[in-house]
């Protein structure tokens, strides 16, 4: 064995603190075999080749550096050893910049610690032994769970780079909850207009073939891992080919039977053949099985022969179960508001026109159960509406964060109110304001300067009473300086939290995703990495992740796509780490710590040898499981206990 | 010698004079090991005793290193990890405090105070209580005295 240490002096960084010639002398001292070498700026073009050279001409094949932090330059010098042909983990770096010259007032003493810590790494890096990195093929079609605006977008953005994606959206109706929103804050687009030409490319762009959209589709099962998942997809009946149907909605005025459209918060009645509401996407009817009289042993047929295209009707569709193979998956599930009911004060659930946003968003909706017309359940016009922020946010009873969007919600409502329908007076309750960004204060600028506004703080949800008097509802409150009073209004709309969607608690359990203590799906760095999962190649987007609108939403979109276009490359396999954790069979006992305490769920248990296995893919090498190995049949590989040990006998000296 | 027969030697051993406390610190990659880098940028001197050996996650420390470390001579031992709910790897910063206690009861066993093994967290960004603990670290120790516990 023939080790190089290579003495970085940085300048005079590190050599005005550190006697290099000393250093020499006490490594000779432990090992006179140590081959040593003092180089200026080994960072540099030109100290990276007289490294390379030194490795080289002095057929070193272990190396020990002596520089800055291995945070800063362990990947370069690893390079460069490659590049001289020698395996890069025979290496071991020793910080004797940040951690020793620029914090060692005593010369003496600063040089005397480096010494130490080349002697400690001598004694590691002896044990040291080559690693490979792993490399395996991968598929590069992905999947999208969700078809919302950032499902959306990062599927069209995986096609036009020439990619497959499945597309799966568990309705019958793509475009998430904005498509139902008439307008949109802060600039009051339509909503459907908005997200139209982005659905038009998914469905009938110039790269929809790489698109497979499958409606009424959720996933129920996966196994493999990044580069390698195979989802099998549950497909529902709809009875109707969305590419054949037209579109032209013949068949839904004669069927026979009714449902609530729970696609109007179920405000009004929709056929059992019918689209979810004007205008929705892919255009093509659905049948509802639980209401169609064939499915209660009803021969009826009229939906079938009012159509005018052949064959667009499948009455005998089944559900399919149907397999995929893909690199890797957004899940992008959206949310759901917070429940009213359990705020029983504010009367939702039992009085008349105490609405949700989302009730009003679709009251006021064009396509809407009232075609856009403002009335109240008794289909009168309301001219006074209370607007109540905060709804179940920032309360440790309910939700303890803002949402961040309600308030710019409810501020398009004062402003749509003010265009559409003048007159109407808007009180708005409100704990706090939160309008951040460089567009959305204008809406509540316009609020403000509406005539018919008026704003009432409040301090606690349980500060305001809502009841019934007089054909109106009471509002009586105690504001935030304990003032009380009681304002009338005809509709009271409540701007509710935004809280985790249904389906997330059983997708998180499915694809092994955590879940915040929110239960929004748990990104990897709320900051930095805000659309990776803790699940290598399982991204989330939109609001399953948190709260938000939809400009982050398509970023974070875009953002998934970026990570799956540049990770899942066509022709190059995945590159997967050796620093990883591996298992000895003989020494396994089988007792599972393991298993319990890897954060990545990269360690399974197989049953019929009765021992651990890691998944080299999955592992990110923190090397808790080989610290809880009460067997010690785990080795964490580059971090053995072999090499620590070898380190701590030195370090002290 | 087995480590609790060398403990006495220590407790004799308390109050010796130009002592220089030893000690190994396991200090996580991304967020102490991180800090101690910082307080090197930042130029912010501190006592030269402590040896840190880096390891990727404090969840990494066998409590065999911890013994390792007095078995060699250490007088004090310091885990130091990234902030409960900052780990790197989710967890693996609380896996280390849970180890951490064992080691402490492991420790009380073997004659060695709980002092001289402390578990502290520090992000990437402390450099300034990298320092602090460090230099509080060495100073404890100090008056603690030596351990005199290597093996030879």
């Amino acid at each position: 064995m023939k080790v190089g240490v290579y003495f970085c002096n940085c300048g005079s960084n590190v050599s005005d603190k550190i006697d290099a010639e000393t250093v020499k002398v006490c490594t000779l001292q432990k090992d006179k075999s140590v081959h040593f070498k003092t180089i200026d700026f080994m960072c540099s073009e030109e100290g990276k080749q007289v490294f390379e050279n030194d490795l080289r001409d002095n057929n070193i094949n272990r190396v020990v550096n002596a520089a800055c932090s291995p945070r800063e330059h362990e990947g370069t010098f690893m390079q460069a050893m490659s590049r001289a042909g020698l395996n890069p983990y025979l290496m071991q770096m020793v910080n004797i910049r940040e951690q020793v010259a620029w914090v060692t007032e005593d010369r003496e003493k600063a040089t005397q610690k480096a010494s130490r810590y080349i002697n400690a790494a001598l004694n590691r890096v002896a044990l040291h032994t080559p690693l490979h990195k792993k490399e395996i093929d991968i598929s590069t079609d992905v999947l999208v769970i969700g078809a919302g605006p950032a499902g959306l977008k990062t599927a069209l953005t995986i096609a036009e780079a020439g990619r497959k994606v499945v597309l799966v959206e568990k309705l019958p109706v793509i475009g998430g909850m904005p498509v139902r929103f008439e307008e949109l804050f802060p600039k009051m687009e339509c909503g459907p207009c908005l997200l139209e030409p982005l659905m038009a490319d998914v469905l009938h762009g110039k790269f929809a073939e790489n698109i497979e959209l499958l409606t009424l589709t959720e996933v129920i099962g996966i196994v493999g891992s990044y580069g390698n998942f195979s989802v099998k997809l549950r497909i529902r009946p709809r009875y109707v080919d969305p590419h054949k149907c037209v579109g032209c909605a013949e068949c839904i005025a004669p069927c026979p039977e009714s449902a609530k459209n729970e696609f109007n918060c179920n405000l009004n009645e929709r056929k059992a053949v019918d689209f979810p509401f004007a205008g929705a996407l892919p255009n093509s009817v659905f049948i509802d099985d639980q209401v169609c009289l064939r499915w209660k042993n009803q021969d009826c047929h009229i939906c079938k022969d009012a159509c005018p295209v052949e064959d667009a009707f499948i009455y005998d569709e089944k559900e399919r179960i149907v397999e995929r193979n893909v690199g890797a998956i957004l899940i992008a599930i959206g949310s759901q508001l917070y429940d009213c009911t359990l705020i029983p004060n504010l009367g939702y659930g039992k009085l008349q026109d105490v609405l949700t946003s989302e009730e009003f968003e679709r009251i006021v909706a064009a396509n809407g159960p009232t075609s856009g017309q403002l009335i109240t359940s008794t289909r009168a016009v309301p001219e006074s509406i209370a607007i109540i922020h905060c709804v179940g946010s920032l309360d440790k009873d309910h939700c303890e964060y803002c949402s961040g969007v309600c308030c710019q919600e409810a501020f398009k409502f004062n402003q749509l109110l003010e265009h559409k329908f003048p007159g109407k007076k808007v009180h708005h309750f409100y704990k706090e304001l939160s309008v951040p960004g460089k567009e959305e204060f204008e809406l509540y600028r316009k609020a403000q300067r509406n005539p018919e506004s008026k704003f009432i703080r409040y301090k606690e949800i349980s500060d305001l009473s809502i009841a019934s008097q007089d054909g109106q509802k009471s509002i009586s409150y105690s504001d935030a300086d304990s003032k009380k009073g009681t304002i009338f209004a005809d509709m009271v709309v409540l701007c509710p939290a935004i809280i985790p969607g249904k389906d997330s608690k059983v997708l998180s359990k499915l694809l092994e995703v955590g879940l915040d203590k929110f239960g929004f799906f748990e990104e990897l760095h709320g900051r930095t990495d805000s659309t990776q999962s803790k699940m290598k190649g399982i991204y989330i987007a939109g609001t399953c992740q948190s709260p938000m609108e939809i400009q982050k939403a398509m970023n974070q979109g875009m953002a998934v796509a970026g990570y799956m276009l540049s990770g899942l490359v066509q022709g190059r396999k995945l590159e997967i780490s050796p620093v990883t954790a591996s298992v000895i069979d003989e020494r396994c006992s089988g007792c599972k710590t393991c298993v319990l305490v890897c954060p990545y769920k990269a360690i399974s248990f197989d049953g019929v040898k009765g021992k651990s296995h890691v998944n080299d893919i999955l592992c990110h090498g923190c090397g808790t499981c080989v610290a809880a190995c009460p067997s010690g049949a785990i080795i964490g590989n580059h971090f053995t206990n072999e090499q620590i040990m070898a380190e701590i006998e030195e370090i002290l000296i | 010698m087995s480590l609790s027969e060398t403990s006495e030697v220590g407790i004799r051993n308390v109050g010796a004079s130009n002592f220089e406390p030893r000690i190994v610190g396991f200090l996580c990659n991304w967020c102490s090991y991180a800090g101690a880098d910082k307080a090197g940028t930042a130029q912010t001197p501190y006592p030269p005793n402590i040896g840190v050996v880096r390891v990727m996650c404090s969840g990494r420390v066998d409590l065999q290193f911890v013994l390792s470390a007095f078995a060699q001579g250490a007088d004090g031992v310091i885990i130091l990890a990234c902030h409960p709910g900052d780990c790197h790897y989710k967890e693996g910063n609380y896996r280390a405090a849970q180890r951490h206690r064992l080691i402490l009861r492991l420790l009380k066993q073997l004659g060695i105070p709980e002092e001289r093994c402390r578990l502290d967290y520090v992000s990437a960004g402390e450099g300034d209580k990298f320092v602090a603990i460090a230099t509080e670290m060495v100073e404890s120790i100090r008056k603690l005295g030596p351990l005199n516990n290597k093996i030879h």
